[in-house]
């Protein structure tokens, strides 16, 4: 249950959380705002909902997330709620709201995949990868004539799919990317 | 006859390209292949070492061209030389050793080369290539010469169709819907509905509607359905086509607006498609007046950002206004009010592939290909245990048997084929006794076994038909929106009785239940992907029900 007063406690515990940084944290924080709001009125100058998803990829390119501050500026600059702008944000399989790890191993596991040995990859993977990697799986790649594929992502770089796997070779990429 | 209006004007841009490649000085071609199949096994850096290797020479081009369907065969080199000859490689590695590949620029190169290998001509004989034509051998970001190849011819066809001898300045588009009708054209995304319906329709609703300002044309290269990939061979392949088919069925529906829709993952199939619609503008193909017509339109490319539900045209639509991935309620049908609630025709990339060859080679060269009641060739996205698996063009009526033991060579290590996923998570398994069905739309068998986009995935006789299933089943439970009850909560439970018959701890009763779930969940879910969902389930059922060892089942 919410009393009254509530809000305003909270938001004085927030600004007060850090004493000596009082007040430039929020100078910062808007700094960035404003910095963001510059450069979506410069790339999407029509204000229109049409523009979230484009502005959403924009976001995701540029950090390789999408962060939650970032989201409530895209609302702004596009007149959506920010409660839809995170609707639409979640709804989407390739958007992500958390930071990327300094890995990902993305191991295809559609039919054509899975015929040619996903299992044995996916295990491999998860035996090699180390902390800072992520495995995950994907229902298909679209890039079946060279099953089984994986994927690889470093951090801030695009996913380059490697296809006709073995666990020995994916194992030496793994070991080569972890680097 | 001189040829007058838009012809005329497309005949000189043909020409002016046709001069300026043969004035360009290089007189041999080295073609790398490189689509996003290829590049998994590294076309792009064997593109960029042939690349530095060859720069020195100022006679030969390096082009990167997309993958002409032969994935197997991943990745293909094919060399041009200036003598006319033509010398041809494939399965080449990235760290490969080039030097053979180099040498056969110049006469003197291995002769052992001069065919396709014998297991690139099998794959080749017994297809039908029309869409495929130049996928491969043209360079994909060349205006040039898809113009000198006679690209935008069947725009300019378009456009001066119905043209009346005295003094029109352009013909009528209802003239080029009735030519399409006529050629009988079905839309290739899985619903097989007529492509100039679409066009007649959302001409008609468009002058109902005086409040609707825009007509809109969406291109729907989403291809999020597991197991196909042929709108993405097509994109990077030969993208102009694509374009020319959509501003023929902008002209023909009367949009102003064309979107292309490209999937998320597709990077390269964007990046080309992006190119050539720049290029395609710059040429002012997209008017105001192209080719001399009153013909205008604008063309955007927009990505998608995952997931099997947004190549439902709906929910397509949806995204495009930065909503969440949801189908909407149908009527109102996209025609009537689509995009912003304006009149929109959505066509799947393949099917405008088609239009400009109606266009061109006319409607009774396009109709002596198929059946009666579904003309015209099908791409078919090949994978799984045959020996070549790829993208092939075969006739509509082919069947399923043809394509699996003639184009991909049968299952390798002498197995038996066992059964084929055929059509995708919407639809269901075919065993291996069922496999001479004809590939045309609707039913392929009544246990819901549909043609789809196009798939076949294929497994030998060790392949568990209740695992590929339960696959299937988890597919369409990852991938519901949420936004109806009987998908959202019935597809987890046909997964959690299909994974306990799977695992052999199943009951009657769960046999039972996924009886009726399959039947609840296709009778009152709200898209095509909830109606289908138990497509999966009914086809195992069907032919595996007796052998899945329940009493009853």
């Amino acid at each position: 249950m919410v009393e009254p007063g509530d809000f305003r406690r909270r938001r004085e515990r927030r600004d007060n959380a850090d004493p000596a940084s009082d007040g430039s944290a929020n100078a910062e924080r808007r700094e960035r705002q404003s910095g963001l709001r510059r450069i979506l009125r410069e790339r999407f100058p029509q204000r229109v909902r049409s523009n979230l998803l484009p502005a959403l990829h924009f976001l995701q390119h540029e950090h390789g997330y999408l962060p939650e501050w970032a989201l409530q500026v895209v609302g702004w600059h596009l007149r959506v709620p920010a409660s839809e702008v995170y609707g639409s944000a979640t709804s989407y399989s390739e958007l992500r709201l958390d930071t990327p790890p300094l890995l990902v191993i993305t191991v295809c596991t559609g039919l054509a995949c899975w015929r040619a040995g996903s299992d044995e990859l996916l295990a491999s993977a998860q035996k090699t990868a180390d902390e800072r990697a992520r495995v995950e799986t994907a229902a298909c790649a679209f890039i079946c004539g060279v099953a089984p594929v994986v994927g690889v992502t470093g951090q801030g770089s695009r996913r380059r799919w490697l296809g006709r796997m073995n666990p020995g070779r994916l194992a030496a990429v793994i070991a080569e990317a972890s680097q | 006859m001189t040829e007058v209006g838009s012809l005329a004007t497309w005949a000189a841009m043909a020409t002016a390209a046709r001069q300026r490649i043969a004035g360009s000085g290089n007189p041999a071609r080295v073609m790398v292949q490189w689509g996003h199949c290829s590049e998994a096994v590294g076309a792009d850096v064997l593109y960029r070492r042939l690349t530095a290797a060859l720069s020195p020479r100022r006679d030969v081009a390096v082009i990167a061209t997309g993958c002409d369907g032969a994935c197997f065969a991943a990745t293909q080199v094919v060399v041009e030389r200036a003598d006319g000859t033509t010398r041809f490689f494939d399965c080449v590695g990235a760290g490969d050793d080039l030097s053979a590949i180099i040498a056969s620029v110049d006469a003197g190169g291995p002769e052992d080369r001069a065919r396709p290998s014998p297991n690139l001509e099998a794959f080749f004989a017994p297809q039908h290539i029309a869409l495929m034509e130049s996928v491969g051998s043209i360079n994909p970001t060349s205006l040039e010469e898809y113009l000198a190849s006679g690209g935008y011819r069947g725009l300019a066809t378009a456009l001066s169709l119905g043209q009346k001898s005295g003094g029109q300045k352009s013909g009528t588009p209802e003239a080029v819907v009735q030519l399409v009708l006529d050629a009988g054209l079905l839309g290739r995304g899985g619903a097989y509905f007529p492509a100039a319906r679409k066009w007649q329709a959302a001409r008609r609703a468009g002058s109902l509607t005086s409040r609707a300002a825009h007509r809109h044309l969406v291109v729907n290269a989403e291809e999020g359905e597991p197991g196909v990939f042929k709108d993405r061979h097509l994109m990077e392949g030969n993208p102009h086509r694509i374009i020319e088919g959509a501003l023929i069925a902008a002209y023909a529906a009367g949009a102003d607006r064309v979107v292309i829709y490209v999937n998320a993952e597709a990077d390269l199939s964007a990046e080309r498609m992006t190119a050539a619609v720049t290029d395609a503008d710059a040429a002012g193909l997209f008017g105001p007046n192209a080719l001399g017509s009153e013909f205008g339109c604008t063309v955007a490319v927009r990505r998608g950002a995952g997931g099997y539900v947004c190549g439902e045209e709906t929910t397509l639509l949806n995204t495009i206004e930065g909503r969440r991935r949801e189908p909407r309620l149908r009527p109102p049908f996209p025609t009537d009010a689509g995009l912003y609630g304006e009149p929109t025709v959505i066509n799947n990339a393949e099917t405008l592939c088609n239009v400009p060859g109606i266009l061109t080679g006319g409607v009774r060269r396009f109709a002596s290909i198929g059946l009666n009641e579904a003309r015209g060739t099908r791409l078919v996205s090949l994978s799984g245990a045959v020996r070549r698996p790829g993208l092939a063009e075969v006739p509509l009526g082919t069947t399923v048997r043809q394509v699996i033991e003639q184009v991909g060579g049968g299952v390798p290590d002498e197995r038996p084929i066992g059964f084929a996923a055929v059509g995708g998570p919407s639809s269901g398994i075919l065993p291996a006794a069922e496999l001479d069905v004809a590939l045309r739309p609707g039913m392929l068998h009544p246990s819901g076994v549909v043609m789809g986009a196009g798939g076949i995935t294929v497994f030998d006789d060790s392949a568990s038909p209740s695992t590929v299933t339960l696959k299937l089943a988890e597919y369409n439970a990852a991938e519901s929106c949420g936004k109806c009850t009987p998908c959202r909560e019935g597809t987890p439970r046909i997964v959690a009785a299909l994974a306990r018959v799977a695992s052999g701890d199943g009951s009657a009763s769960d046999i039972q239940d996924l009886r009726d779930l399959s039947e609840i969940v296709g009778a009152a879910s709200l898209c095509g992907l909830g109606q289908m969902a138990g497509n999966p389930v009914n086809s195992l059922l069907h032919f595996y029900g007796s052998g899945l060892g329940i009493d009853g089942g």
